[in-house]
């Protein structure tokens, strides 16, 4: 029973999937259909998902219930459900034309296994994936433990990453894609559509991550903590074998699970390290701008096109603050106003925000930083005192003593 | 007193014949009016000639017109103007036509050799007298003769406006397009100029960099090429306005005019050809001359010369005598038979030459109207939906520029394509105007836009000319029962000269 047995999982945007207990069976039912999802304020997709969501609901079980999940097909294609990470009979294990007959659209399949191992584990199309998993077919699948394992931990965070390709002005999802994907997700939100992890200081977190991208893998980095990588998809990770990280790989097709406690207050974030991963519907055919001194050009590219501005020439940090038209259904590249300022992030970014006093679990606000725990501007008093001259070259030494 | 009479009537007859300058003009000029609603002038040499110069000065002064240089084409085209001159010598032959032959004057005297006697005289005047009967019938050829000559001035008239009219279109269009041309200039030096500063700050290749200024410098050829075309078609236009000097520094500020709403229908088009086109009603008139001058071969010929006149003779010592006299040539070898072949080849021939012209003509009209369409179509879809979608690929570009999807490059070469669909546009308006130029020329007189009857009154520059001309049958040896030149004995069906009479 959920809260008895098990601390039940937080799926920061996402849901979970509704069950009931018929003759000592947990039964779920997923449907598969088309579903219009918002990745971020200001771009909206056609998607294909389960029960009306992008990713599927999150599955929650126990080890050694015995489940039955209906899946009822509503795509214009057939389908099947693999069971990713589960060990369960062959024929459950939901390869199309391998372990089973595809679902055609119409029809409701049964699955039905018992649970036996406690992992954080994963569900998706395995027909034809590369169309139903690029268009979001996935979904996560959560097995706690009969008995509690290691330290008891206050918040269990469930997040799937993703990435897609969905060009600027377009509603779908091409997945074609192989390489250029342009909108990196957190349970199916780019930043700033995602919404923070709310923990109060002092509480033990965990954070279960998955990875379903096509290609990428995902090294996703936590500010302020280091952590210890748990479980990997075969479950819990001994003790021993555990070591401190900052930043934990998450492979393509895998689980990473990760614990520490939130002993400093404080907005914290969280994203994956790969630069591009950071970014919403980067354009890969707009000209490397930097350096570049427009003059009279802007000027006279007015003449022909009226509203015409050089960019680029410092980088991308601006490009979400011109308020220049774009196209429909497009977000910038960038970020979103933040408290000090306009925060330079897209794609697979999250903030952790870890608090002293909580109310209830929603989204605290921002962080307020006790006084002289903030980074401010120097004064010109400081740089005199400590003999800083902001106009003289700057000083290195010699890597080795002379 | 019996001469008298008779010397009188004879310069009755011959006297009415005199030149009058700007007879065959003004009907040209009445002709060409009618059609084109413009005026035209034969210029002499007299004060009014000043005017015609003022005239024109005021003309070429303004911003110029389609209809104003049509105007000045025929005020003062020197082609035209040497056309001009031929109706001076048609209506020479004219007059000519209509004197009479001089009577002649014979005299004679015979002095006596061996002294014996006196000297003898004999005196006699006179006149070939078929002349007399003949005359109307060949002043009524020549006066066709000069209608005929009148029409295919005023056809040539015709021809030199819907030539300027096409010139007047293309320097219209190359005004166009040369700005155009300046835009897509302009985008390929901005693209250079990105590319330079790129460069400068290590971004791209010189390779890359090379590409894009030998691409602007292509454009800027490509702008000299119009520049020259531009001039050259002004060149053609000053030509056919006869123009030189300080009249050449005309301007043109109006841009070729959108399409008119609706086309006149084909089976109007083909009537209103066949009525008002100058040449055919003078190919028409041709073979009425032929047919006239046959008639005229016909009724003379049995005729052989007659003379009469008088003369007085006087011996020496005879009495004094006055008496008429009678010279008849007696038409026994030669009929007039090989001649009256000639003339009946000659109408046929006529008759033929009207078919062919009124056939190729319908032809004509139909492959023209045709191209009308074609054009039209073509015009329109830039107009409706080539240039809208291309207006809206630059919209759209620029939106993905701002999203720094795409760079300045791809936008400018967005732009350069929306300068091409305008340029394809300009030239399918142009050509849809040249068309209808060639049109027009080819029903003889201006289209009324959208209109379906619009029409110049028929083409008969005077009253003289019956509406259905006598020709022969189709067998010339009947004559006398002549039948329409529109109908088509053996068919029944209408000629293809033929027009009804609405």
């Amino acid at each position: 029973m959920p809260d008895r047995d098990y601390r039940p999982v937080v799926v920061p945007n996402g849901s979970k999937l509704p069950w009931k207990v018929v003759d000592n069976v947990k039964v779920f039912h997923l449907v598969a259909e088309e579903v219009e999802h918002e990745f971020a304020p200001g771009l909206k997709a056609f998607c294909w998902g389960y029960n009306g969501r992008v990713h599927g609901p999150t599955i929650e079980a126990v080890e050694g219930d015995r489940v039955r999940i209906y899946v009822t097909n509503r795509l214009p294609a057939a389908t099947t459900v693999h069971w990713h990470g589960l060990l369960l009979p062959s024929g459950m294990d939901g390869v199309g034309g391998l372990s089973q007959k595809s679902i055609a659209p119409g029809e409701t399949f049964r699955y039905e296994f018992t649970l036996r191992q406690a992992s954080t584990n994963m569900y998706h199309s395995h027909h034809d994936e590369m169309t139903q998993i690029g268009l979001g077919m996935t979904g996560m699948f959560i097995i706690h433990p009969r008995r509690p394992v290691g330290p008891r931990v206050d918040r269990d965070f469930v997040i799937l990453l993703h990435e897609w390709r969905i060009d600027v002005g377009t509603e779908r999802p091409n997945p074609n894609e192989m390489t250029d994907f342009n909108v990196l997700t957190m349970n199916a939100k780019a930043f700033p559509g995602t919404e923070p992890l709310v923990v109060r200081q002092g509480e033990r977190v965990r954070i279960r991550l998955g990875n379903l991208s096509p290609q990428n893998h995902h090294p996703i980095h936590l500010h302020g903590f280091h952590f210890h990588i748990t479980e990997t998809d075969g479950g819990r990770v001994p003790e021993s074998a555990q070591h401190p990280e900052g930043t934990v790989l998450v492979p393509v097709g895998s689980t990473r699970v990760i614990e520490f406690v939130a002993d400093v207050p404080g907005d914290w974030a969280m994203h994956c390290h790969m630069t591009h991963h950071m970014m919403n519907q980067m354009g890969h055919e707009f000209p490397n701008m930097i350096g570049v001194k427009p003059g009279g050009l802007d000027a006279r590219v007015r003449t022909l096109l009226p509203g015409y501005m050089t960019m680029g020439q410092t980088g991308m940090a601006e490009m979400g603050e011109m308020g220049m038209p774009v196209p429909p259904n497009s977000i910038p590249m960038l970020g979103a106003q933040g408290k000090h300022d306009y925060i330079t992030a897209g794609g697979m970014f999250t903030v952790l925000k870890v608090r002293a006093r909580l109310e209830s679990y929603a989204d605290p606000g921002w962080y307020d930083n006790p006084p002289g725990t903030l980074a401010v501007a120097a004064t010109s008093d400081e740089l005199r005192r400590d003999g800083i001259d902001v106009n003289a070259p700057a000083l290195v030494n010699p890597g080795a003593p002379a | 007193m019996r001469l008298s009479l008779l010397v009188g009537a004879a310069l009755l007859a011959g006297g009415c014949a005199s030149i009058q300058k700007e007879r065959g003009h003004a009907e040209v000029a009445a002709l060409v009016e009618e059609r084109l609603g413009r005026k035209t002038r034969w210029n002499q040499g007299t004060p009014e000639d000043a005017e015609v110069a003022r005239h024109l000065d005021a003309l070429l002064k303004e911003d110029l017109t389609s209809d104003h240089s049509v105007e000045v084409a025929l005020l003062n085209n020197p082609a035209l103007q040497a056309t001009y001159e031929d109706l001076g010598v048609s209506q020479a032959d004219m007059v000519q036509a209509g004197l009479l032959s001089n009577p002649t004057l014979d005299g004679s005297i015979g002095f006596p050799i061996s002294g014996r006697g006196v000297s003898e005289h004999e005196v006699s005047l006179v006149q070939d007298f078929v002349d007399l009967f003949t005359l109307p019938l060949r002043k009524r050829v020549a006066r066709e003769q000069f209608m005929a000559d009148t029409l295919r001035v005023a056809h040539e008239a015709l021809a030199t406006a819907a030539k300027v009219r096409k010139a007047f279109s293309e320097v219209q269009a190359l005004q166009q397009l040369m700005e155009l041309r300046r835009m897509a200039l302009q985008a390929a030096v901005a693209a250079a100029d990105l590319s330079a500063r790129l460069r400068t700050a290590g971004n791209i290749t010189e390779l890359e960099l090379a590409s894009e200024q030998a691409a602007a410098e292509g454009a800027r050829l490509e702008l000299a090429e119009s520049e020259l075309a531009l001039v050259e078609a002004r060149e053609h236009l000053n030509r056919l306005m006869g123009l030189w000097g300080p009249r050449t520094q005309w301007t043109l500020s109006e841009k070729l005019p959108p399409l008119p709403d609706q086309e006149v229908s084909l089976a109007h088009l083909e009537s209103l050809a066949i009525r008002q086109r100058l040449d055919i009603d003078a190919a028409r008139k041709q073979a009425m001359l032929l047919w006239n001058t046959l008639e005229l071969a016909r009724s003379a010929r049995f005729f052989g010369r007659v003379e009469v006149g008088v003369h007085e003779h006087r011996d020496a010592d005879g009495p004094r005598l006055f008496g008429p006299t009678l010279s008849l040539e007696l038409p026994i070898f030669d009929q007039r038979q090989a001649l009256i072949a000639r003339l009946e080849a000659q109408h046929r021939q006529g008759e033929r030459r009207l078919m062919e012209l009124s056939i190729n003509t319908r032809s004509e009209v139909r492959a023209a109207r045709a191209r009308l369409l074609a054009l039209r179509m073509v015009a329109d879809r830039y107009r409706r939906v080539v240039l809208p979608l291309r207006e809206k690929v630059v919209e759209q570009s620029q939106l993905q520029y701002n999203a720094m999807q795409i760079g300045l490059f791809q936008l400018l070469s967005a732009k350069r394509e929306q300068v091409e669909a305008y340029q394809g546009y300009i030239e399918a308006v142009r050509d849809y105007w040249m068309a209808r130029a060639d049109l027009e020329q080819l029903v003889g007189g201006r289209l009324r836009e959208g209109s379906e009857a619009p029409t110049p009154s028929p083409s008969q520059p005077s009253q003289h000319v019956p509406p259905g001309p006598p020709g022969p049958p189709a067998q010339p040896a009947q004559p006398g029962t002549p039948t329409g030149h529109g109908q088509d004995v053996t068919h029944g069906t209408e000629s293809p000269h033929e027009h009804p009479h609405d």
